[in-house]
């Protein structure tokens, strides 16, 4: 069984993490969000206590309890005082292990969430990204987003739910991390005492393999209303293990992931005031994330904004970055790792992460060296062998016909209602 | 210059003070835990202090901080600061306008060397200015213009407030925006930004009497400004409730609420924001159980900000509820009022009354977790409240409430003569369209 405990003594605070190895990647075929659907289940009842009972005793601790899936794990948490660690603990264990499935929470629960996306239709951001997404991972276990779709949560049942948790919250593979006032002694024989022995290993990800994109194939999102568009557009990333991944973070930090350090906000903002705000940044998910260049503009400047992000990529990778750029870079990553590690979320974060991507715990210590041993060659190469902006998936919400025919000139042009 | 009497000050986190000769106040708290430090400077500068006219300057002028000086160039401050492994930001709000770096403990020399350049040496250009106004204008359509209920709540802020500048929105009004020149921007940093107007506040792995010294080094310098002469018009009490519907494309119908509550330290504001907590905090909560979960409400929440983002004058409860599809909103708005009802007519039960307090403490012992928020709470506290030391009240203050606090504060406030309302209705595109442009 692996338990990660991290003493934090300064406040009389802790948080407990019980993350199992699946996640929405395991959603079944048509069935988008039921891996995030059962894993908030659990709160909602168990064989001794209603939800309402899980609510009351939560709120009266002080504490927050959740449960949810990302990509590959799902996480369930509670975080709450020092003093009412052995009730939060308590929780956990009883909802893992005891959930009650109750029918009427069930269609509670389905119908907050149809509201919700419902409600998410207007939020320009998000649709851009879904959009993105569901291109680029098109025909893939990615291809959804984790909370579900329109057209999968309604026909989701509570049987689903149930079987889904029968056959995937299992201890194999599961593990445990406390950060916080705390033993990590007393931790361990704690959760040997009450809890479901967890065992070694891990279930794996099934591997797939995306269409790779070829050219620029643009889908544009028609929101008559809006006077802004929001702009997304990339490719594939790398593999969270690969030789490349310490290169891309610093060529990264250059291209447009260092804020007002980086390539994209110097031209986009600073000089033609463009946007508010333009950032690209590499996903690691287990398979293989994407690499996207995410930014919003007035209606009239959309088409020259995502010029200017072109020319900015392209230039880019014909001159490469220069030394005192990939100084700077290295510097900022590993200087303000330290501010990563602030929060007991944050530790726990960097935990998971770590172990769910199958980094190995020591990543976290090696992080800082082998950022700095990033060479200026190799960050050069790294940008031409994995940027590639000719062949982009570029996703656009706002007002289509006031910028399709720009767009048509770089490729097809698909537009949404 | 000289410096006035060190003297230490127990808070939680404990503070050491020191006035530099030019009225700079320096506040320091020591944190040994990690090897970092926050390193923040908050102005006496939000949207309150503007008039008419020149609305969201404040925090144009935010913006215009990051142009550059003779000693570094525009936007050259944050690439310096990432360079030696810092973030950095600033925000702006009606009441205060803040500059942040976290960074290294070791560098903190370079932050008090950069923000007390740009104090005083600031270069102010028409070429520089025009793209930020434009930048701007694209973070007003992200936050206001474009965000599913930005233009709501402007509506709801211009309608309960009819004086007051907390009518206006901190991002400004796009046609003042349009229209702001680079006199008003000279004028906005001669009048707000003297070191007489601002506090420095320190949080992390730095010892005080260093802190002192190299602020003295950098700032010692820099001459006070007179104090601006500015006069805040008070907002006058509300005598019926006020209510408008604002039209435009949405999936869902929703209503923005709010009720007239005092400024920041005033003890009416403990039992408000237990109230607040009972409403809507947690899963257990009366907005929760009620609307929520039952499917009647996407969302339901009542929100007066916390400690230490209390407003600084007489603000708002505000209540906003979005309705669920298959839900009436009118409906929604009545049984809400119905529930508020009921808080005004009979106390809170001792077991609610404890779980809201625990509720309130966890939350704020969670928010003390990074030098950065300590930093926030030191310096707002002294901003908006005129003394740091309130800090130690915080606690103790949410600790003594009765129920009897929390009926008296919703009789008082919750009614719906101090109420205003604007009610979102959703409208197909073209009528969308025949209602003008929105900006």
């Amino acid at each position: 069984m692996t338990i990660y405990g991290v003493p934090r003594p300064e406040l009389p605070l802790i948080s407990i993490h019980l993350i199992l190895p699946f996640g929405a990647e395991a959603d079944p075929p048509g069935k988008a969000g039921l891996a995030d659907l059962t894993a908030e289940m659990l709160t909602l009842g168990t064989r001794h206590r209603t939800a309402a009972q899980i609510a009351a005793e939560v709120d009266s601790l002080g504490a927050t309890l959740s449960a949810r899936a990302g990509w590959h794990a799902t996480s369930l948490h509670v975080q709450g005082l020092k003093e009412d660690l052995d009730r939060l603990l308590g929780m956990l264990r009883e909802i893992v292990s005891e959930p009650s499935f109750s029918e009427e929470e069930f269609a509670q629960l389905r119908q907050r969430r149809v509201a919700m996306l419902v409600q998410q239709k207007d939020e320009s951001s998000i649709v851009v990204r879904e959009r993105f997404e569901q291109i680029l991972f098109r025909e893939t276990p990615y291809d959804h987003p984790i909370y579900g779709a329109l057209h999968s949560l309604p026909r989701l049942s509570r049987d689903e739910a149930q079987e889904f948790y029968m056959q995937r919250f299992l201890p194999q593979g599961s593990f445990w991390v406390f950060v916080g006032d705390l033993d990590p002694d007393e931790c361990f024989h704690r959760v040997e005492a009450q809890c479901p022995r967890a065992t070694a290993g891990t279930i794996p990800s099934p591997p797939f393999h995306p269409r790779i994109i070829s050219g620029i194939k643009t889908v544009l999102v028609d929101r008559p209303d809006l006077t802004q568009s929001q702009i997304c557009l990339g490719h594939l990333g790398i593999p969270p293990v690969h030789p490349d991944v310490f290169a891309f973070e610093v060529m990264n930090y250059i291209l447009g992931g260092g804020g007002f350090s980086s390539r994209l906000m110097r031209r986009i903002r600073v000089e033609r005031g463009y946007t508010y705000g333009v950032r690209s940044s590499l996903d690691l998910r287990k398979n293989l994330g994407s690499f996207s260049i995410a930014t919003f503009t007035p209606t009239e400047t959309t088409s020259r904004c995502v010029q200017e992000i072109f020319s900015v990529v392209k230039s880019f990778l014909a001159e490469g970055a220069n030394p005192e750029e990939r100084s700077e870079a290295i510097h900022f990553l590993t200087g303000s790792y330290p501010l990563k590690f602030e929060t007991l979320s944050q530790v726990a974060q960097r935990i998971i992460q770590t172990e769910v991507l199958g980094l190995g715990i020591e990543y976290l210590e090696e992080y800082p060296g082998k950022i700095s041993a990033v060479e200026q060659e190799e960050m050069i190469r790294c940008a031409q062998k994995n940027v590639h902006p000719d062949d982009v998936v570029l996703a656009v919400v706002g007002r289509a016909e006031a910028f399709r025919r720009d767009f048509e000139r770089w490729g097809p042009v698909e537009v949404l209602e | 210059m000289h410096s006035l009497g060190i003297r230490s000050v127990k808070v939680f986190p404990e503070i050491h003070e020191n006035r530099l000769g030019n009225g700079l106040l320096v506040l320091v708290g020591e944190n040994h835990s990690l090897p970092v430090v926050s390193y923040q400077v908050h102005f006496a500068a939000g949207s309150r202090y503007e008039r008419p006219g020149i609305t969201g300057i404040t925090h144009l002028f935010e913006h215009m901080m990051f142009k550059g000086t003779p000693k570094v160039g525009p936007e050259e401050f944050a690439r310096i600061i990432q360079a030696h492994g810092g973030t950095l930001n600033a925000f702006t709000t009606t009441d205060n306008t803040s500059y942040y770096e976290n960074l290294p403990a070791d560098k903190i020399e370079l932050a008090v060397d950069l923000e007390a350049d740009r104090l005083a040496n600031l270069r102010l250009s028409a070429e520089v200015l025009e793209p930020e106004r434009e930048v701007v204008r694209s973070e007003r359509k992200l936050r206001s213009v474009n965000s599913p209920f930005g233009l709501v709540i402007e509506q709801l802020f211009a309608l309960a407030y009819e004086q007051h500048p907390y009518r206006w929105p901190v991002v400004g009004w796009d046609h003042d925006l349009k229209n702001l020149t680079l006199e008003d921007c000279r004028e906005y940093y001669r009048t707000h930004y003297a070191p007489n107007n601002a506090v420095v506040v320190v949080v992390g792995d730095v010892l005080e009497e260093e802190v002192f010294r190299l602020v003295e080094k950098y700032y010692g310098a820099i001459p006070a400004q007179s104090s601006p002469h500015l006069t805040i018009t008070p907002e006058k009490p509300q005598r019926g409730e006020k209510r408008a519907v604002y039209k435009k494309v949405s999936q869902v119908a929703a209503f923005f609420a709010a009720f007239h509550i005092p400024g920041m330290g005033h003890p009416d504001l403990i039992p408000l924001h237990i109230l607040c907590t009972v409403l809507s905090s947690g899963r257990s909560s009366i907005f929760f159980e009620k609307f929520e979960k039952p499917g009647k409400a996407v969302e339901v929440q009542a929100d007066m900000g916390s400690p230490p983002f209390f407003f600084m004058d007489p603000g708002l409860l505000q209540i906003y509820a979005i309705a669920s599809p298959s839900f009436s909103p009118e409906k929604l708005e009545k049984e809400i009022w119905d529930e508020l009802e009921i808080l005004r007519k009979e106390p809170i039960s001792p077991e609610t009354l404890a779980k809201a307090k625990k509720q309130v403490r966890s939350a704020f012992l969670q928010s003390l977790q990074t030098h950065f928020f300590n930093g926030l709470l030191v310096g707002l506290y002294q901003i908006r409240a005129g003394d740091y030391r309130l800090l130690n009240q915080i606690l103790p203050g949410y600790e003594s409430v009765t129920a009897q606090d929390v009926l008296l504060a919703a009789r008082k406030y919750l009614r719906s003569e101090n109420r205003t309302v604007v009610s979102l209705q959703p409208v197909p595109q073209a009528e969308h369209d025949e209602l003008g442009a929105i900006e």
